[in-house]
């Protein structure tokens, strides 16, 4: 079971990442595109080869249409896709200086106490999102530019917060097993903090 | 509802009263361990509701949107970004061939391994506009070394912790972006007018290290003097790191593209740069997405209990009410501006910047902005953003809460937090001389201002 | 007081309509409910959420009143856009009080009957401010301007140029980077912007004016049913067609001062006379054509709300 929520926390970080990755793609070549559409509209470039700039510009090269928007509802999807690895690899910032005196046991109990309040708010803010979506899903609203429902965008985010939600109850679970059983389940980060 | 909000002596409290009532409640869940965000949703939460007469609809109505609104801010793309950068730039050896660069010209200095962390952490800082990324990135090449070279850890961590805060205070800064947005100040001429600043953080550092290991001369070792041939070599491998810089910060000054899309290009270019490094292969790379996901995640938690706890204060009328009362005090427009840093670095010990900047600067920024200091209103903005630019920046190093002490803590796990937080206080030291510094001489700030 | 009433918008306390329309709105209210109402303000989005969602804040009662754009939720309200529609409106004060009558016959129940309006209304003339003189159509073929609304952006593509999307606070250094080439927007936005220093030319039209943007006022539904009926009528008394055309006029009239700015720095004002303005309405026919089949796919007859606007505006221009 570990293993699955393991894999599946890790593969939705992946997932957002790329689209990370893509949305980084997408505004440099926006940037690009904008810079050379300039370059090719000037004086300069339209006598000297004013062919090559004009099939250029008919070939649409310059700003991406609406980047702005899907870099909005990407970045969206790739944060809410981010928190299940938070979660799985106990990544949220606390304050252990107030703590740190406490025996072992207190401790895992208290971290234990903290996953699952965490848990639920986590269930909850996803239960609202879903409502959210749910709103948009009726009254219709678009975007500005590329006028696709703002539900979409909803959607794709609510499917990240699901897992998200997941992953955190098994934490939580897990957290409370590990004060029963005395011993770790969780995973620790390969790669550190 | 009604029998539960018998029981909680919150729900007869005024709006005002709830607001006072949540500093302490919030402090007292981040002691007791709750992650910060956490609390602060804990108590947005709460506070929305007892605002509320104990009437949920609103409080369940805000969040049907806002958690979706917090994460698809244009403004705050930039955080992933740069956090995806500080991975690309360890893949690539650009952070290691900084330090390595400067290493060789200062690691035989008494102190100056850690002098060296600092400049690269400036140097990673001119490319990076976060102060996580930058100390995230800039600790893992240069720990172990300082560890190695028989640095106290509490020195080493406390030495990373300041020098990753050069990640904002060096534009491009995550944080100047905010409050131009804020403000509607230019965000180029907020960039200009933090370098000298910048500049003058690293060289504060710098001396701090020096001063440090004179008090304590056990906390440093050292190590011969390199060659210079070998020095300059070195320096020659951070080309990639001038190239973006380059682009980056030319392309934002020459218009090609705003800040924001700025972060993007820099985090492409930085990946191009891993990729063509041949370091770059799938298990790395997305060890590396794995990692931008878990301190983004982290971030943006704060950043959405932040914001709904800061709709609910606002609601409270808590910063209202404060700003009236120093307003009605009748002080002098010094006298206002000294009070809000101070009230700026008691904070920054438990707020997290972030939260702070989005908190307090649409209270106080029109405060300042009608007094006179005998310059221009452009002039003053510009000068109260490098301001508090600085304060809660320190805010990123003063305990119990700073971010910075947190990551590079995280990264070290050998050493006691308190002592990263006894080494630190140093370097708050130097911070707040220079801010005093900044205070006193507007120039040094608007020097680069046309 | 009795009553405290949040109201939550999205500019800054010291800008045009905070300062001059919803203060007044708010102070008048206080007055004459003889301070058993209270208005609390909350600029800047300061209660959280982005500007499209205050909408929703209002109907769910996240604040009490807020002030929006409608066009910020573009699709929810299909109705209202035919007073967005280019060269529609010429007097912001016709077209408030047109927008009001309107509502009240056609929105009221419908589209906007899940919150209590307090009041619609239109800011001035709206127009293109660019680096480049724009006096002909043509002119605009290959610049990059952001719109304002959904269906100047779809005019701005009939016309070749780009539609730019970006938030309001990052015109001002789109175009002082030249990420844009211009913006469109009415004279009373530029000195927040400081549009004049940046771009040197502005094209206004004589007659009907480019675009104009829809507001509303609205009060959360239960906060409004639930008050006491004296309270209720001091809120109906501050609302309604003639705060409406108040609101408007008051915007409009914020142009003029903004406009002797540009003219003071020596920019360059090109007004389009009526005749010259033919073409300018020809290429904005197919903008109208998609926007009535858009509406007949929404069940709405959109040619018969555009002769009924032009016919109120026509009467109350006179
Ligand atoms: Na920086
Ligand atoms: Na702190």
């Amino acid at each position: 079971m570990t293993r699955l929520v393991t894999w599946l926390a890790r593969a939705t970080a992946v997932l957002g990442g790329l689209v990370l990755v893509l949305l980084i793609v997408l505004t440099t070549l926006s940037i690009a595109g904008r810079s050379l559409s300039k370059l090719f509209h000037t004086d300069f470039a339209q006598s000297a080869f004013g062919g090559l700039s004009n099939w250029a510009i008919n070939a649409g090269v310059g700003e991406i249409n609406g980047s702005y928007e899907l870099l909005e509802a990407g970045v969206a999807f790739a944060i809410f896709s981010f928190f299940p690895v938070c979660q799985l690899y106990a990544g949220h910032a606390t304050v252990d200086v107030f703590t740190s005196a406490l025996p072992q046991r207190a401790l895992m109990v208290l971290r234990a106490f903290w996953e699952i309040v965490l848990s639920v708010t986590i269930v909850f803010l996803t239960w609202r999102l879903s409502d959210g979506m749910m709103r948009y899903v009726n009254n219709g609203e678009t975007t500005l530019f590329l006028e696709f429902p703002v539900w979409w965008s909803y959607a794709a985010s609510l499917a990240a917060a699901t897992v998200a939600s997941v992953t955190a109850v098994y934490c939580a679970c897990a957290r409370i097993a590990e004060v029963a059983l005395s011993r770790a389940i969780l995973p620790n980060d390969p790669m550190g903090k | 509802m009604e029998w539960f909000l018998d029981l909680l002596p919150l729900a007869d409290l005024s709006r005002l009263e709830l607001g006072f009532w949540s500093f302490p409640i919030l402090l007292g869940l981040i002691f007791l361990r709750a992650p910060i965000g956490l609390a602060m949703l804990l108590c947005g939460f709460g506070g929305w509701y007892f605002a509320m007469n104990g009437n949920p609809t609103p409080l369940l109505a805000k969040l049907k949107s806002e958690t979706y609104s917090t994460f698809s801010s244009y403004s705050l793309t930039i955080i992933p970004m740069f956090l995806l950068m500080g991975q690309f730039a360890t893949l690539s050896g650009m952070s290691t061939a900084l330090f390595k660069a400067a290493e060789s010209f200062l690691g035989h200095r008494r102190g100056g391994v850690a002098m060296a962390s600092v400049g690269a952490c400036a140097g990673f800082g001119a490319i990076c506009g976060s102060s996580l990324a930058t100390a995230a990135t800039m600790s893992r090449v240069a720990l172990p070394e300082l560890r190695r070279y028989g640095y106290s850890g509490g020195f080493s961590t406390a030495t990373l912790a300041a020098g990753g805060t050069l990640g904002i205070l060096i534009p491009p800064s995550v944080i100047l972006v905010i409050y131009a947005i804020i403000t509607e100040q230019n965000i180029a001429k907020l960039f200009l007018a933090a370098f000298l600043p910048g500049i003058l953080a690293a060289l504060g550092y710098v001396i701090t290290i020096s001063i440090y290991v004179r008090l304590y001369p056990d906390s440093a070792g050292t190590r011969e003097p390199q060659p210079m041939s070998e020095r300059w070599a070195a320096l020659a491998e951070t080309w990639p790191v001038l190239l973006i810089f380059g682009l980056v910060v030319g392309g934002i000054y020459a218009g090609w593209f705003t800040p924001t899309e700025g972060s993007a290009v820099g985090a492409a270019g930085t990946g191009l740069v891993a990729l063509v490094s041949g370091n770059l292969n799938w298990a790395v790379f997305r060890n590396s997405l794995i990692g931008t996901a878990k301190t983004t995640a982290m971030i943006f938690f704060i950043v959405l209990g932040a914001g709904f706890y800061n709709g609910f204060l606002a609601l409270s009328g808590v910063p209202q009410f404060m700003a009236d009362y120093v307003l009605g005090q009748g002080f002098s427009p010094w006298m206002v501006l000294i009070i809000i840093l101070v009230f700026y670095l008691v904070f920054g010990c438990v707020m997290d910047s972030l939260s702070m900047i989005l908190l307090t600067v649409p209270i106080f920024f029109p405060v300042i902005s009608v007094m006179d200091f005998g310059m221009t209103p452009e002039h003053v903005a510009i000068w109260f953003g490098i301001l508090v630019l600085i304060v809660v920046e320190v805010g990123l190093i003063t305990p119990p809460v700073g971010m910075n002490l947190f990551i590079i803590n995280a990264m070290d796990r050998t050493t006691p937090i308190t002592e990263t937080y006894k080494a630190v206080m140093f370097f708050v030291g130097s911070d707040i001389v220079r801010v005093a510094i900044l205070v006193a001489f507007p120039a040094i700030t608007l020097f680069l201002i046309p | 007081q009795e009553v405290t009433l949040s109201l939550h918008q999205f500019l800054p306390a010291q800008a045009n309509v905070p300062r001059l329309v919803l203060d007044v709105w708010a102070d008048n209210v206080e007055k004459d409910s003889g301070g058993r109402i209270k208005v609390d303000r909350y600029p800047s989005m300061q209660l959280g959420g982005t500007p499209p969602e205050l909408m929703d804040q209002a109907i769910d009662g996240v604040a009490d009143v807020v002030w929006t754009v409608v066009g910020y939720t573009p699709g929810r309200y299909p109705s209202t856009e035919v007073f967005e529609l280019p060269f529609m409106m010429t007097d912001a004060r016709a077209a408030s009080r047109a927008y009001w009558e309107m509502f009240e016959t056609h929105m009221k129940d419908t589209e906007f009957k899940d919150v209590h309006i307090l009041g619609t209304w239109v800011h001035g003339p709206g127009m293109i401010h660019a680096n480049r003189e724009v006096k002909v159509p043509a002119d605009m073929e290959g610049l990059k301007i952001r719109g304002g609304s959904r269906l100047i952006n779809n005019y701005l593509s009939e016309l070749g140029a780009t539609p730019v999307g970006m938030p309001v606070p990052a015109v001002s250094e789109g175009l002082s980077k030249g990420v844009i080439d211009g913006t469109t927007i009415p004279w009373e936005v530029t000195s927040a912007l400081k549009v004049p220093e940046l771009v040197k030319n502005h094209t206004e039209f004589e007659g009907k004016a480019l675009y104009v943007l829809t507001f509303v006022l609205a009060m959360n539904k239960d906060r409004y049913e639930a008050l006491p009926d004296d309270l209720k009528k001091v809120i109906d008394d501050n609302s309604g067609v003639e705060f409406s055309v108040f609101a408007g006029g008051t915007q409009a009239d914020s142009d003029g001062p903004a406009r002797e700015a540009a003219v003071a720095l020596g920019n360059n004002i090109v007004t389009v006379p009526e005749e010259d303005a033919k073409a300018w309405r020809e290429a904005a026919q197919p903008v109208y054509d998609a926007w009535i089949a858009d509406m007949e796919t929404k069940g709405i007859d959109g040619q018969a709300l555009i002769d009924e606007a032009t016919m109120l505006m026509e009467k109350y221009s006179q």
